[in-house]
Formats: C-alpha cells, structure tokens, sequence
C-alpha cells in the first residue's frame, strides 16, 4: 500500500502544520496499513524531518529566482508559499522549473487579493524570466542578417521569449532592499540568450512587440508588418524602417538567425537595453 | 589528462558542483580521477551549464547520478522524464546511471527530497523490477544508492542488508554505496555501523560515495553534504573498500561549498585512504587461495 503512505506523507510534508493531537485525523483521511500508521505515529518528529527539508530545498530555489519579490512580499510571499505546497505542490522533476510552477499558481490569488501590489505578479515573473531564457535551447554566434523573403517566415534561436508587464518592473534597481514602487506602463520585453549565455532584454513599443511575436509564431515577414499595423492602426509604409533597424539589431545580437534570398525590410521600435545579472549557483 | 571521453570512472572523484564550475574549466588540471553530475541540472535545458559540462568531459571522466527518478514510489518512474533522461545520459555517455534507494514523489507531487522507502520483500520486488527496465530504457548499467532515513515507514519486514540481498537477487543492476549514509543511520537508529557494514552486498558495489553530516541540537544527524567528511566514516570506507575492491569513489559536497582547492586536497586525503584499503583488499584477494587450501587441508 505505497500509494496510501505516499499521499499520508505527502500531506504531513506539504500540507499545514500538524499539531499532536491532528496526527490521527491526518492519517485517517490515507489508506495506511496498520504497520505504517504505527510507524508514524511512534516517530512523528522524525518525519516532520521530511517536512523541513523539503521545505528549505524548495523554498531555496525559488529563493534563487526571485529574491527581490519575496523580500519586497515577506509574510504574504510565505502565505502563498504555504498554499502553493498544501494545495497544488510542485510537479516539475526539474527544480529550475518550480518558481514558474508557483507563479503560475499564484497569478490569480494575488490578482484578486488586494493586499498584493498589482505590479507583484510582473516583478516576480520578470525575475524568474532569467532563469527561465537562460535555460531555453542552444544560442548561436552573431552575424550579419542577410537578404530576406518578405514571403517566408524568418527564424530564431530558440533562447528567445516576449514578455508583457503592465509595469516597467524591469527598470526597478537590483538590490533587494529597494522598496521604490514601478511605474504602471504596459511594458514589452524582449527576452533573449546571446552568444555569451548571458541574458539580454530589449525594450520595445508595443507594434515591434506584436510584430515579433507574429514573426516568432511562424506567420511571414509581410504578413506579420500587415497584421501588427492593422492592429495598431499604423501605415505599413511608416513601420518599415523601424522594422528593418530591428530585424538588423536582432540579427547582430545572435537572437535572429534570419533567411537567404529576401528584400530588406524597415520597421518600427525604439529599443533599449538591458541585460540580466543572474547566473545560476547550486547543485549541478 | 589525455580526452577520452568513454573514460571509466577510475580512483577518486568529486561531485561537480557549479560554485566551483569555472575553476574546473579553465584551470591546471586537478588530482581529481573524475566528476559525477546530477543530469537534472542539464536535462530539457540549453544554454552555459550544458556547455560547460561539454568541456568538462573533454576533460575528465564524467558519471551521472539522479535524483528524481522516484525509484521505490507507487506509480512507475514517469515517462517522459524517462524520454529525457535517456537522451541526456546518451549525450553525455555515462558508463553507468545511478539514482536513489528512496521514493521522492507521491503521484503528481515532487518533493525534491529522498524519502525512505519500508524494507518489505515487495519493495525490493518492486525496486528491483524498475531498475532492469531502467537499464533497458538506458541502455546501459544502473546502479542503486542506499540512502539515509530518519525514520523508517513500517512495516519492517528485513533488516537494510537483507533488504539489499533481496533486491540484489532479483536484478543486475549494481550497488552505489554510500558509507555516510550508513553511518548517520547507525548513529540515528542505535545500530553499530561495522555490523551493518558487514550485512550489506558490498560484492555488488560499482561506486562508493563519502560525504560530511551534521549534528544538530536534538541530536539527531543530518545528511547534510555540508562538511568535510568525518573521521569515523574515513574509517568505516577503509573497511568497506577492504571488501569492494578498487571500485570509484566519490566525495560530495552540496552546502557550505569551500574553495575547490580544500576539495581537492579532501580528494587526496580520501585517496590515502582508498589506496590503503585497496592494497589491502588485493593482499587479502592474494591470499585466499591459499587459506582456501589451507582449510581443505
């Protein structure tokens, strides 16, 4: 009966804490056999051993990811620690992976809780996006964009991600003692690997956003200018050079692998770039 | 050190860790006979650390030891993490794959943790059984690390040592032993760890891991990897290479990393250690013949 003292002990790890006298109720609700239940109950201080370790490996690397969130949250970061364990717990085998597993959990309890601040969500997903495009598939070497086929769709390296905040969280200062609050503005990143494995994110306007995200789900060059200008209620002919200044910029910085046998194209977007700190430490 | 990336794992390693990551890649070449990395850390992922260990097995020997197989769990190790496991330990050509004595989910939930697993004849069926698909999936050896508990999920039908034998019975795969572990059990659970030691199928060994505990204030031990290794576990691994042979032996430490020179220098220290149990065990291997003859006599 692994099953029963697998879900038993998966509650008194996970689940709230457990007074003495709940241990019984707790091991109820699991279909233990008589051997195991007696196991635990001989012993419940070793097994709450489990609990903390547990614990403190998952709550360090999500520490690791998004430090300045949870400095900036405190006790209601450790509230959603809490029922992020007891109600879903992570399910990634990857430990990388379980800060997104409770952000993910956490975007509509912080949403509809006003005690959150409404820029929370995007900071801590800003923070976790490091650790997030850092892992994604291989980079390549930077070179030149050759002539492109407004016809064909273009491509690029797998270490790429566009991200939407409705607050610059990315221009907050590093350190976690800050408490300065973001500016509320709809704010577009584009996340991406360069050659160095660094991470890197332009800023762009939210056209250029729409564009490459286009671009990035596969549509051509034509038809993704068509589709963001029509979005935005902007002339075609007006997004070209900004366009092809940021086909060009995303070519040099390794993002954009391009495509033979195409005219060049201009376009909208200002950029401005910043570049992550993160690199990983830990357990390989 | 000459590349040869299908090196065996020979003498002492280290486990890799990325505090030290760098001073690995780029500096001298150290008296270290080999890493061992947690595929984990590299597996559905691009980017620096998978470089880097490309570099590092230019290098040195590299073996892998996991840590989210859920080997004793209910439900059957999951599929996909199979998928990609088998495609990372290809990649890196690892002689052998290890992973744990332990259950570290409960269906879907992933605790991150080992969790110890009730010594029952089922168990050790069920273990064995996933650990021949394993290495049917792998395509390569695997090998099992007997872990430390706190406490231990009833029912007892068989001592740790007879749990093993009866594990071992049923399946090829190898023993990855831990001599810490075996330790800080002995010392949690009242047993004497020279008994134990003696009970365990140490002919099955394939590697040997060492590591640093910690004692805390209720007196309990925790496994922590977060020390240098003590004493008495020096000593107990002299006696469990005695039986073993000249098989690999790894230090690990996952907290409180020092600078890679300390390591390394634990390493030599290990390595004496090592070096004299295994002339020993040769001279013992030596002699047996004759005693054999002698008790015929």
């Amino acid at each position: 009966m692994q099953a029963g003292l697998e879900s038993a002990l998966a509650e008194l790890v996970l689940g709230p804490p457990v007074e003495p006298q709940e241990l019984g109720a707790l091991l109820s609700r699991h279909a233990l056999e008589p051997a195991e239940r007696a196991a635990i109950e001989a012993a419940p201080e070793r097994f709450l051993v489990y609990r903390k370790l547990v614990r403190n490996t998952l709550r360090n690397a999500v520490a690791l990811a998004i430090p300045r969130t949870m400095a900036r949250l405190g006790p209601l970061f450790d509230q959603t620690f809490e029922r992020f364990l007891a109600e879903r717990g992570p399910r990634t085998h990857y430990l990388r992976d379980v800060t997104t597993e409770l952000l993910d959990f956490a975007a509509p309890l912080w949403a509809a809780d006003p005690r959150f601040p409404a820029w929370a969500h995007d900071l801590a997903r800003h923070e976790a996006l490091e650790i997030v495009v850092a892992s994604l598939g291989e980079a390549v070497v930077p070179r030149e964009l050759g002539p492109l086929d407004a016809e064909r769709p273009l491509a690029f390296i797998e270490a790429v991600r566009i991200v939407r905040y409705a607050f610059a969280v990315h221009r907050l200062p590093a350190s976690e003692d800050d408490r300065s609050e973001p500016v509320r503005e709809p704010t577009a990143l584009f996340a991406y690997r360069d050659a160095e494995h660094d991470v890197r994110y332009l800023e762009l306007t939210p056209l250029a956003a729409d564009f490459v995200e286009r671009l990035l789900a596969g549509e051509s060059m034509k038809t993704a200018l068509l589709g963001a200008c029509a979005a935005f209620g902007t002339e075609p002919a007006a997004a070209l050079p900004g366009t092809a200044a940021l086909l060009s910029d995303l070519s040099l910085r390794g993002a954009l692998l391009g495509q033979a046998g195409a005219e060049s194209l201009r376009a909208p977007a200002e950029t401005s770039d910043h570049r992550g700190t993160l690199r990983e430490k830990g357990h390989p | 050190m000459k590349e040869d990336r299908r090196a065996l794992p020979n003498g002492v390693g280290l486990g890799l860790r990325w505090e030290f990551l760098e001073e690995v890649l780029d500096g001298p070449p150290l008296a270290v006979d080999f890493f061992e990395v947690s595929p984990e850390n590299y597996m559905r992922r691009g980017g620096y650390y998978p470089a880097a260990l490309e570099r590092v097995r230019a290098r040195y020997p590299i073996v892998t030891h996991g840590l989210t197989l859920s080997l004793g769990a209910h439900a059957p190790p999951d599929a996909e993490y199979l998928a990609e496991l088998t495609t990372e330990v290809e990649r890196l050509r690892t002689p052998w794959h290890s992973d744990h004595l332990a259950f570290t989910s409960a269906g879907a939930r992933a605790f991150h943790e080992l969790l110890p697993l009730p010594f029952t004849r089922d168990t050790a069926r069920r273990v064995a059984d996933r650990l021949e698909a394993l290495a049917e999936t792998l395509g390569r050896p695997v090998a099992v690390e007997n872990v430390t508990y706190y406490a231990l999920p009833g029912p007892t039908e068989l001592s740790e040592g007879d749990f093993l034998g009866e594990l071992f019975e049923r399946t090829r795969a190898g023993l990855l032993f831990d001599v810490n572990n075996v330790y800080v059990n002995a010392q949690n659970h009242g047993f004497d760890a020279e008994d134990a030691l003696a009970s365990f199928p140490l002919e099955r060994a394939v590697e040997v891991h060492v590591a640093g505990h910690t004692h805390t204030a209720s007196g309990l031990i925790l496994d922590t990897h977060g020390a240098p290794v003590a004493g008495p576990v020096l000593a107990l691994l002299g006696q469990a290479l005695e039986r073993t042979g000249r098989v690999p032996v790894l230090l690990e430490r996952d907290n409180d990393v020092p600078p890679l020179a300390e390591l390394v220098a634990e390493v030599g220290t290990i390595r004496a250690v090592c070096e004299h149990a295994w002339q020993a065990s040769s001279r013992a291997a030596a002699t047996r013949p004759v005693e054999a003859h002698a008790s015929r006599a």
